[in-house]
């Protein structure tokens, strides 16, 4: 089957006062119906900026230098970055939605829940405000708000973390989008309710059969969440392969490195093996493997080349020299 | 066994409500934290985790005496220090000292490094000379994996995880003996936050600190600590060895946060059950009648709306505050 979305050699710089900030470089990924695909990453990887180049939403001095998103929802290939403005109005929210890191700025605390549900639906479903009403209670009934009907008429501040963010899902859902792009969704909540809003996203996902792209810094939610999963470092896709692959036979020094370097709940373990160094600055940075200063496995030419993004198993991508190697790892296994 | 380095006993803190404009009238409190004992001993790790508004920050923060307790005792080094005054807290800030959760808010962004470093050094006369206030600042930049030449920088200079670094170079320069870590590493990436973790062993090791560490993240705290007390509303619900709180927990809060928190393992993922809890926190201006938890505890019975449980003890190393204790005989 076609995939729903594809991007294909996406690049997107911010154009500074000091210097060039290449956020992100020649990304290219599919994602298809029904399927959850994770894009994790530190702190300035590129992971937002590639999401939100899908939903146009960048601004200057940042600027899309290249490549195609090409979406297939609408029974035909179109390239949403040569899509007029109001044809892209038309696919943001109805086609493609999205739900932010922080509900509190991405609901306008000056309307109801009710409004902001019901301008999404009139704007995209040609409904009078009788039947906007009722959807938009049937989709707060949905995410599990109680009292559906007398939270329709609250205020965003009325409202606690966990339900706002439970409200912006019901948002972003209503127009039943074919493509569901989360950006940190439950990174300000505390556990027990990022417990809920993921097992309501999983479960809602499963009900729409909505293609989700499920942005995190958590390799304990991606692990959960996704069927395959992007690793992004300093702006470039470093491994791209399925959630078991990801965790069970990570290939990239970076991916290996980041998967011993996390404390986990359901082991004692002796110490953390820290990536020594820092993560990369970005502005002007020559096309190199970005990982190479802080790589172990470093040769020669990775200070000079950038690795291709290869597939080395099937399905499985790797931008490396130098990956991991099985034997390796079996002997890493066998020191722990 | 050796004397507890930190005791307290029933401490308190209640911030009052007060209505009024003028006239203030005094309406409720927030009890933020509400009648908590524990004691530490040297060189452990003592966790406090809980959700955000569960008055772990208020705690520690009453027991440095940067805000003054309600009520109860916080005993440092054998001293009941609740009603101490300026002056005579003045030997224990030196003794105790915190590194916050956000290094940017922490240094000052007009002070160089080398200031930064060398400031307490000189207040508390840990030295004589600027000179060797100077060199000691260079030895503790050396310690935290910085180099000397940093010395004449500013913060903004330096990425997260090495400001953090320079904060815990502050702290340690006067010699302390407790370190109040606030969620040290939360506001950095993870490949940053093992390094600074990995740090923090060291010292301990090589300094025989003993720390108090706040945090939310269960899989760090695992890491970490040695004992830990679980807080909600104010009150500590379960209290114990880590390993045994962590592998066997009675109270269905412990129960229900440790199955929240994600395991890096997409296989574990698929295959465990979670307690997913209803609702939210309650505010702490109006908690719930008897055990604070009830409205949320899918075990609650007709006792638990009525009152709130005792401390049951499990083991010698392992406390909980909860009937089901009783009924299951644990």
């Amino acid at each position: 089957m076609e995939p729903i979305l594809s991007v294909r050699n996406l690049s997107t710089w911010f154009y500074m006062e000091e210097g060039v900030v290449k956020a992100v470089n020649d990304v290219n990924f599919d994602l298809h119906e029904n399927e959850v695909v994770g894009i994790v990453g530190e702190t300035g990887s590129g992971k937002s900026v590639t999401v939100r180049s899908i939903m146009r939403l960048i601004h200057k001095p940042g600027k899309i230098v290249s490549g195609k998103i090409i979406y297939r929802g609408r029974g035909k290939e179109e390239d949403i970055l040569s899509l007029p403005d109001d044809e892209m109005t038309k696919i943001r929210g109805k086609e493609i939605s999205m739900v932010f890191q922080d509900p509190l700025t991405s609901l306008n605390p000056l309307y109801t829940i009710g409004d902001q549900l019901m301008e999404t639906i009139i704007q995209h479903q040609n409904v009078d405000r009788k039947t906007a009403w009722e959807i938009g209670v049937e989709m707060l009934k949905k995410v599990q708000i109680p009292e559906a009907e007398k939270r329709m008429m609250a205020y965003p501040f009325e409202f606690s973390g966990g339900m706002r963010q439970r409200a912006v899902i019901a948002i972003a859902l209503s127009c039943n989008p074919k493509v569901l792009i989360a950006d940190e969704p439950t990174t300000a909540l505390d556990v027990t309710i990022q417990a809920q809003i993921l097992d309501l996203m999983r479960d809602l996902q499963k009900e729409f059969k909505t293609g989700m792209l499920f942005i995190t810094h958590d390799l304990g939610v991606i692990a959960s969440m996704a069927d395959r999963i992007i690793v992004m470092y300093g702006g470039r896709q470093m491994e791209v392969a399925s959630a078991e692959d990801i965790f069970y036979n990570p290939l990239h020094p970076y991916t290996h490195m980041l998967l011993r370097a996390i404390p986990r709940l359901d082991k004692k373990q002796d110490k953390l093996e820290a990536i020594p160094g820092q993560p990369p600055r970005m502005i002007e940075v020559p096309d190199v493997c970005p990982f190479a200063p802080r790589c172990p496995r470093r040769l020669d030419k990775c200070s000079k080349e950038l690795p291709e993004l290869a597939e080395m198993e099937p399905g499985h991508y790797v931008r490396c020299f130098n990956p991991v190697v099985e034997s390796e790892k079996s002997e890493a296994i066998t020191n722990e | 066994m050796n004397e507890p380095i930190i005791k307290v006993q029933n401490l308190k803190k209640y911030f009052p409500i007060t209505k009024g404009f003028m006239i203030k009238k005094h309406v409720g409190d927030v009890k933020a934290v509400d009648d908590i004992s524990f004691e530490v001993y040297r060189k452990e790790t003592f966790a406090l985790v809980g959700e955000s508004g569960c008055g772990k920050t208020t705690a520690a923060r009453t027991m440095l005496r940067l805000i003054d307790p309600t009520e109860g005792k916080i005993e440092i080094l054998g001293q009941d220090i609740s009603n101490y005054n300026r002056t005579q807290l003045l030997p224990f800030r030196r003794k105790m000292q915190i590194v916050f959760q956000n290094p940017i808010g922490s240094l000052n962004p007009r002070m160089t490094i080398g200031q930064i470093l060398t400031e307490p050094l000189l207040f508390h006369k840990i030295v004589e000379t600027k000179q060797e206030a100077y060199d000691k600042a260079i030895e503790l930049l050396r310690m935290v994996g910085l180099k000397p030449y940093h010395m004449d920088r500013y913060p903004h200079q330096f990425s997260g995880g090495q400001k953090q670094r320079i904060a815990i170079a502050r702290a340690l320069s006067v010699d302390p003996e407790i370190l109040f870590l606030d969620e040290p590493t939360s506001a950095l990436d993870v490949s940053v936050q093992a390094q600074i973790i990995n740090l923090f062993l060291k010292f301990q090791e090589e300094l025989n600190l003993t720390y108090i560490f706040i945090s939310h993240d269960l899989s760090l705290v695992r890491f970490i600590s040695n004992k830990v007390a679980v807080m909600y509303l104010g009150r500590i619900v379960e209290i114990g060895d880590v390993d045994e709180v962590f592998e066997n927990p009675v109270h269905p809060y412990t129960k229900a946060l440790l199955s929240a928190s994600p395991i890096p393992d997409p296989k574990i993922e698929k295959q465990r059950k979670r307690i997913i809890l209803t609702g939210g926190v309650p505010s702490p201006i109006a908690r719930p009648s008897g055990c604070f938890f009830h409205p949320r505890c899918p075990f609650k019975t007709e006792k638990c709306e009525k009152e709130y449980p005792k401390m049951y003890k499990i083991s010698e190393n392992h406390q909980v505050s909860c009937y089901l204790v009783e009924k299951e005989g644990v």
